[in-house]
């Protein structure tokens, strides 16, 4: 379930950890296995990074679905996580978000039909300053307009 | 640590520094507000519900977490503690569903309770509550997870005592949910207690599920008798019936937990097998008759079949290990009264010359300050779920555990080394570790070791007890039968007392140690159970047997007891087809909690216990039909008023113990060995009959594991069976060893 390439990148980061806390690698372990599937953990994966690092599945679910960064759901090749937080909720975040799930023909949370995008509403990413703004991969769009999004979405490959 | 002052709500307090404030609060009885915090648990401080204030700090903290020093001053009653408490429980009922009126849990709450205290009258949350889905979690947990308010116990449970982390809190914030990560449910063998930790109606119990309130049933100390701790319960009753058992805290016995065996095995009371009138057997049909015209047909059959002829010695007395110290001294008092020595308990074992003897000599308590064990022959966790328990919290403070099994177990805690050995060779590899023991004392080495190899596994075993200050050896129920069993009992003994460890015999289970204490073998010119069924007995008294299921060779038995001029009289909790077949009277009896007696655990602790409800119908406690059978036989000395009587008559007589037979025979033996263990939730007749242990995990243990090699030899294959159990070809099982776990009867056994 994990290839041996993976399992040579978590072990990197178990190294990294006082023998016998192998376990502290979860984080980036499950990282590097969502990365290897799609971009995507089933509770079959989750139990594969526990099993591998020996600890309980229940475990390495707890902080599977802590953090926003993990996916349970099949994901698009570029997830557009637009920032519905205070901030951006005051410049119109709201209407933005309606004006891409118009746009894609899919509510936040789905995939569109050819796998390209998915919207995903997400917290406060620390740019108020450029409020409104979502995030696709690495980087930063700020001073979402309506007509903004659309130019950025239908570069998207 | 010191002894310190503290002052609580203006009372000075002496406590250790370094306590925290709530183990201070609880000991002076002073009241203070709590869900997460459990004495037993880790601290996780997640409720706030505890939250105090301490002078001297700028905000209120939390009893459990806060560690006291000297001169510290801490108000539980006031403006700012009250306030806290009350914000706190103000945010706990806001996702609350408030459905008491249908919650299980009503009545026996602690957010009910609490609120009660801290609560407000009127809610000022508006705002839509969240729910949360419900998943099945297997047959013995109900869950209501909208009622979680999250204080983890039951995860910090799973986690710190059953030694599964099975309940973990997914999500986070508003969507954090505790539930468990796999479909299959929940699968330890001390699930049940979460039901006892969880402080609101998220997790409560599924076969009691809408039966009653908790203020509608009486609450009834009693004894479990299911395994060799005696766990101390409290079984609920209503109108005459056992309703739900909960824990009882002892600290020297069972801690605050018990097993789902001793938990759920209730449901069994009520099943619709029970035997529940006296019946007698006229010319091979049937009859229920009245108890004085059974009992007569009994005493007119011994008559008949034994004492006219002056044969008293052509009776013999069989018992399961289920029954209570007073049934065992009453009917081996029967017994020698009328001049028979053939009494015994000890059904499941092939060879009773090469019976297991071997004493306990270490407290359950003791087992948390061992520094090494050494386990043989047993998968503890399942069999005995209690001593695996101490074992564990043992081996979580340093102790090194090693194993020495036919089988390779899911163990909940770290081995030190896990010994896979063919059953053939287990007395060779002890004989090898005393060797070494000997050798590194250069003491004498006794001429049966001369030919013995002390291999490295035997040196690294032998150096593990003799390096260890306070040790323990526990030998356990797979060895029962095993060719060597004596040798490999008297090695132990002898391995002991060279490395000054204790051993700890669990090798039977249930209450077998108070058929030892009440003198329930055979005495002098006596027959054992083995040598009953061979030689031609005239009558037979059996007290709640099971052939099927308590007989080494059950086939054997059931023919012998089917002779047609062998008359046996049954005494019985259950119907039975085989029983019935062979029985001429049927003597319906009381089962668990249906009548008084004793259990004694496996450190000699005689617990006694009170019936908590009258057996069903015409049945009655077998402890009184005995007595009533002795006075129709007009024995002398069988005037009880009540049971104690019984007991304290045992506990003032003592019986010669065996001559105990010290020869050692290391050789290693060839051929197939069977372990024949009946599975964890099948060892007695009331477990076998509660549903829903039944419908667990571990209820369904059915298999005949073996390797390739064995299977090979035995000509069976994976979908095949071995005497009448499904095989399952594994190697984790050692070579030349069939591995039987049944929970169902079967045709018997070679």
């Amino acid at each position: 379930m994990i290839s041996n390439k993976a399992k040579k990148q978590i072990d990197t980061w178990v190294a990294k950890y006082p023998e016998g806390r192998q376990s502290s690698a979860v984080m980036e372990a499950l990282k590097i296995v969502q990365a290897e599937n799609d971009n995507s953990l089933t509770s079959d994966t989750i139990q594969a990074v526990a099993d591998y690092l020996d600890m309980p599945g229940i475990a390495a679910a707890e902080v599977a679905t802590f953090y926003e960064n993990y996916n349970h759901k099949p994901v698009g090749k570029h997830t557009i996580r637009i920032c519905h937080n205070i901030s951006c909720m005051l410049n119109g975040a709201d209407d933005l978000i309606a004006h891409l799930e118009n746009k894609l023909g899919v509510k936040t949370g789905e995939v569109t039909p050819d796998g390209l995008v998915n919207v995903k509403k997400v917290e406060c990413l620390g740019a108020c300053v450029g409020a409104p703004m979502f995030q696709i991969g690495d980087q930063y769009y700020e001073n979402l307009t309506a007509d903004k999004i659309d130019e950025i979405v239908d570069g998207l490959k | 640590m010191a002894d310190i002052e503290i002052e609580i709500d203006g009372n000075v307090v002496n406590a250790k520094a370094g306590e925290m404030l709530i183990t201070v609060t609880d000991r002076e009885g002073i009241s203070v507000p709590r869900f997460c915090y459990h004495k037993k648990l880790s601290i996780a401080a997640s409720c706030r519900m505890c939250l105090v204030d301490v002078e001297g700090a700028p905000k209120p903290q939390p009893a459990c977490s806060t560690p006291i020093a000297d001169g510290m001053k801490i108000h539980t009653q006031n403006e700012k503690a009250k306030a806290s408490q009350k914000a706190v429980m103000e945010f706990l009922l806001i996702n609350h569903p408030l459905d008491c009126p249908i919650c299980d849990q009503g009545g026996e709450c602690e957010l009910q309770d609490v609120a009660m205290d801290y609560g407000s009258d009127v809610s000022r949350f508006t705002e839509g509550k969240r729910i949360v889905a419900d998943s099945d979690i297997g047959a013995l947990i109900q869950t209501d997870m909208t009622r979680c308010i999250h204080c983890t116990r039951c995860v910090r449970f799973g986690a710190e005592v059953a030694g599964i982390m099975e309940m973990g809190g997914t999500g986070r914030g508003e969507d954090l949910k505790i539930e468990p990560f796999l479909e299959e449910g929940i699968q330890s063998e001390l699930s049940g207690n979460m039901i006892d930790v969880c402080p609101v109606g998220a997790l409560t119990s599924k076969p009691f599920r809408y039966e009653l309130r908790s203020w509608q049933m009486n609450a009834v100390s009693n004894i479990a008798r299911h395994d060799l701790v005696g766990s101390n319960i409290y079984t609920q009753t209503y109108k005459g019936k056992v309703k739900r058992i909960v824990a009882k805290d002892n600290d020297s016995v069972n801690e605050t937990w018990i097993s789902d065996r001793d938990r759920f095995s209730y449901e069994g009371l009520a099943h619709e097998n029970r035997l529940l009138a006296p019946q007698i057997k006229v010319e091979g049909t049937w009859k229920e008759v009245e108890w004085d015209v059974a009992l007569d047909f009994a005493t007119r059959g011994l008559a008949n079949n034994v004492f006219n002829a002056r044969q008293a010695d052509k009776l013999g007395a069989l018992a399961s290990n289920t029954a209570t110290l007073e049934e065992f001294h009453l009917l081996q008092k029967i017994l020698r009264e009328v001049g028979s020595e053939n009494i015994d308990h000890r059904l499941n074992v092939k060879d009773l010359n090469n019976a297991i003897s071997l004493e306990s000599n270490i407290k359950l308590a003791g087992l948390e300050g061992v520094d090494h064990a050494l386990v043989i022959g047993s998968n503890l966790r399942l069999e005995q779920p209690m001593i695996n328990h101490r074992l564990r919290k043992a081996n979580l403070s340093g102790t090194s555990i090693d194993v020495i099994n036919a089988m390779a177990f899911d163990f909940n805690y770290q081995l030190n080394s896990e010994n896979i050995i063919s059953p053939n060779q287990i007395a060779a590899t002890l004989a090898g570790v005393l060797k070494s023991v000997l050798q590194s004392a250069h003491a004498q080495i006794p001429a049966y070791l001369d030919d013995v190899e002390v291999t490295d596994v035997a040196v690294q075993l032998a150096t593990q007890l003799s390096d260890s200050d306070n040790s323990v050896i526990i030998l356990g129920e797979h060895v029962v039968n095993n060719p060597q069993a004596l040798s490999i009992a008297n090695l132990i003994s002898q391995i002991a007392q060279n490395t000054n460890s204790t051993t700890l015999n669990v090798s039977a289970s249930a209450n077998s140690t108070a058929a030892n204490l009440a003198g329930f073998v055979p005495g002098k010119g006596g027959l054992d159970a083995n040598a009953m069924l061979a030689a031609d007995l005239k009558a037979y008294i059996l007290l709640d047997i099971y052939p099927q299921y308590d007989f080494h060779n059950s086939i054997q038995a059931t023919e012998t007891l089917s002779n047609d001029d062998t008359f046996v009289i049954s005494l019985n909790s259950f119907k039975d087809d085989v029983v019935a077949g062979y029985s001429d009277v049927l003597l319906p009896i009381a089962s668990f909690y249906e009548t008084s007696g004793s259990h004694v655990n496996v450190e000699g602790l005689v617990q006694s216990f009170a019936a908590a409800v009258n057996a069903p119908s015409d049945a009655k406690p077998a402890w009184k039909v005995l007595k009533v059978l002795a006075d129709l036989l007009e024995l002398p000395g069988f005037h009880y008023a009540d049971s104690t009587q019984v007991t304290s008559e045992v506990m003032h007589q003592s019986h010669k113990q065996h001559v105990h037979d010290e020869s050692i025979d290391v050789k290693a033996k060839r051929g197939v060995n069977v372990i024949w263990q009946k599975s964890p939730y099948a060892v007695d007749v009331l477990s076998r009959h509660a549903a829903s242990l039944q419908a667990t995990k571990i209820g369904q243990i059915n298999s005949a594991s073996m390797n390739k090699a064995t299977a090979k030899k035995l000509e069976v294959t994976q979908d095949g069976e071995y005497l009448g159990v499904p095989v399952v070809v594994s190697e984790a099982v050692a070579n030349n060893c069939v591995f039987v776990n049944a929970n169902h009867s079967t045709g018997g056994q070679s």
